[in-house]
């Protein structure tokens, strides 16, 4: 049973998110039915608990009881529902089986968000306390890591210097430069890494070779926050790393590669004094201004390349790799005709960082991935999130697809020419 | 293994991604009881200061921190 008071205040919550667009979207629905193969959870287990619409209208008839329409009709909206604990068992399946992805959006006639309207699931189930508690636990510890950051400055520096070694293998440094700078007041770009070495090792190796003014980031990219579906964790979170940036005055801020922060950052960092951008247009960029200079040679087999959700069909980065993978190879294959319509990984929305929890449902509600990687016959499969990058890892042992998963960045650094 | 702290439990988190490091090392306590020490193994610099922030919000103690050429150990009291 639930009272009144908790009631309540997950209603304020609900409220708190109704703006224009999501009354827009919880109020237009037809069911037309469009969505239904649109979602790669329906396309790969077939229920129609996992069909976009559905969903939906998990949350939909909770607005339906509590909050006034304004004057439409509603042709889609069923039976109006009252908020019990039994709605949020069904919020948290209907949340936590959306990897966020929007393709379901790009097939609805009327553009409708399913990803948004599970931000209010996810809201409430906050509200509730019925969220993962590892991904609050990851905010937190983020969230953490921003108050309490000068104590950890020393050990990370320190920390960073068993890479350099590596980070010079990729590419030599002239005297007087340094491998991995970090805390440079100045410097033109401020690369925002995870904490795996992974992320900063051919990033840097990249930067240098490039003759970049950078520095690196205390912080990690990535938004615990945003997978948690809490907005005030979410701008904490974002808020140390806006910080940083105009502590350093740098000009650009470069997400690595974690679609989720680059997303994030993107929208909702604001007018800011610097730009945006996510590792992949810094790349491209790079290219085509022949700072660097890479080595066709050094990919051996048929690449395809999985387009992030969060970088390519929700931010817009989709040309970019496909400019570099020119660079490295003459034998890339599509995925798909049209970018936009590519298949989610099925690790997004925080499943992959649930970890085991999540492995068998992440395994059997992307097999349509897999089909679409088989199909192409590439051996290499790159991506430029790590959320997809570990996901599709899974899929390649579960499924044996016997391909190498791999990153851009760490295909780009593997094969720069040092003249 | 640190000389001075007896370990109840290793975890090897070489390597791993992000941010499985921290899950799985929040998961792993729970598997030593209060009072005990794991001993988590991580390639990553930023376990550095991910694994501090981590166990003052979780209510745990790092006891001891190493770091050496191949490996950064962490030393971990269960308190909560
Ligand atoms: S956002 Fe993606 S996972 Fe969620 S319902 Fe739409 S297609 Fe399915
Ligand atoms: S495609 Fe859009 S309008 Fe049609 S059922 Fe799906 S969400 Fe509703």
């Amino acid at each position: 049973m639930m009272d009144e008071k908790t009631r309540d205040d997950l209603l304020k919550l609900f409220e708190s998110k109704l703006n224009e667009a999501m009354r827009l979207y919880l109020e237009t629905c037809t069911r037309c039915g469009v969505c239904t193969e649109a979602c790669h959870v329906h396309a790969s287990m077939g229920q129609v608990k996992y069909i976009a619409a559905y969903r939906a209208e998990i949350v939909r008839r909770l607005y339906k009881k509590y909050f006034k329409g304004r004057g439409k009709i509603w042709p889609s909206v069923g039976e109006a529902r009252e908020l019990s604990a039994m709605a949020l068992d069904e919020l948290y399946e209907a949340a936590y089986s959306c990897t966020g992805c929007r393709r379901c959006m790009v097939y609805c006639p009327f553009g409708i968000d399913t990803q948004m309207l599970m931000s209010i699931a996810k809201l409430l189930l906050v509200g509730a306390e019925m969220e993962p508690e590892i991904l609050t636990l990851l905010a937190d510890t983020s969230i953490e890591k921003g108050k309490s950051i000068d104590l950890f400055k020393e050990s990370f520096m320190q920390g960073l210097k068993r890479l350099e070694d590596e980070v010079v293998s990729k590419w030599k440094l002239e005297a007087g430069e340094t491998a991995i700078p970090v805390d440079v007041e100045g410097a033109d770009l401020l690369y925002v890494a995870l904490a795996g070495a992974h992320s900063i090792i051919p990033a840097a190796a990249i930067f240098n070779a490039a003759k970049e003014n950078w520095t690196l980031s205390f912080f990690e990219a990535v938004n615990f926050g945003a997978f948690v579906g809490d907005p005030t964790k979410t701008k904490l979170i974002l808020d140390r790393i806006v910080s940083e940036a105009k502590r350093l005055k740098v000009k650009e801020v470069c997400i690595c590669e974690c679609g989720t922060a680059y997303r994030v950052m993107k929208q909702l960092t604001g007018k800011q004094p610097f730009k945006v951008s996510s590792i992949t247009e810094v790349h491209a960029r790079y290219i085509r201004e022949g700072r660097i200079k890479l080595d066709k040679t050094m990919v051996d087999g048929a690449v395809t390349y999985h387009d992030p959700c969060q970088i390519a069909r929700n931010a817009g980065v989709i040309d970019e790799p496909r400019y570099i993978l020119q660079h490295l190879t003459d034998d890339y294959r599509e995925l798909t005709d049209e970018p936009r319509y590519n298949w989610c990984c099925g690790g997004g929305g925080g499943l992959v960082a649930m970890g085991e929890d999540t492995l068998d449902f992440r395994m059997k509600s992307a097999s349509v991935k897999v089909d679409q990687v088989n199909a192409t016959g590439a051996t290499i499969l790159a991506t430029a999130c790590e959320n997809c990058h570990a996901q599709l890892s899974n899929l390649n042992d579960h499924y044996k697809m016997g391909v190498d998963v791999r990153f851009l960045s760490s295909m780009i650094a593997d094969a720069l020419i040092q003249s | 293994m640190s000389d001075d702290i007896k370990v109840d439990k290793v975890f090897d988190l070489k390597g791993l991604p992000c941010p499985m490091p921290v899950v799985k090392v929040s998961k792993g306590i729970k598997e030593v009881e209060i009072g005990q020490v794991i001993e988590a193994q991580s390639t990553d610099p930023g376990s550095l200061t991910d694994f501090p922030a981590w166990a003052r919000t979780s209510g745990n103690e790092i006891l001891k921190t190493e770091q050496d050429d191949d490996v950064i150990k962490f030393y971990i009291k269960r308190n909560a």
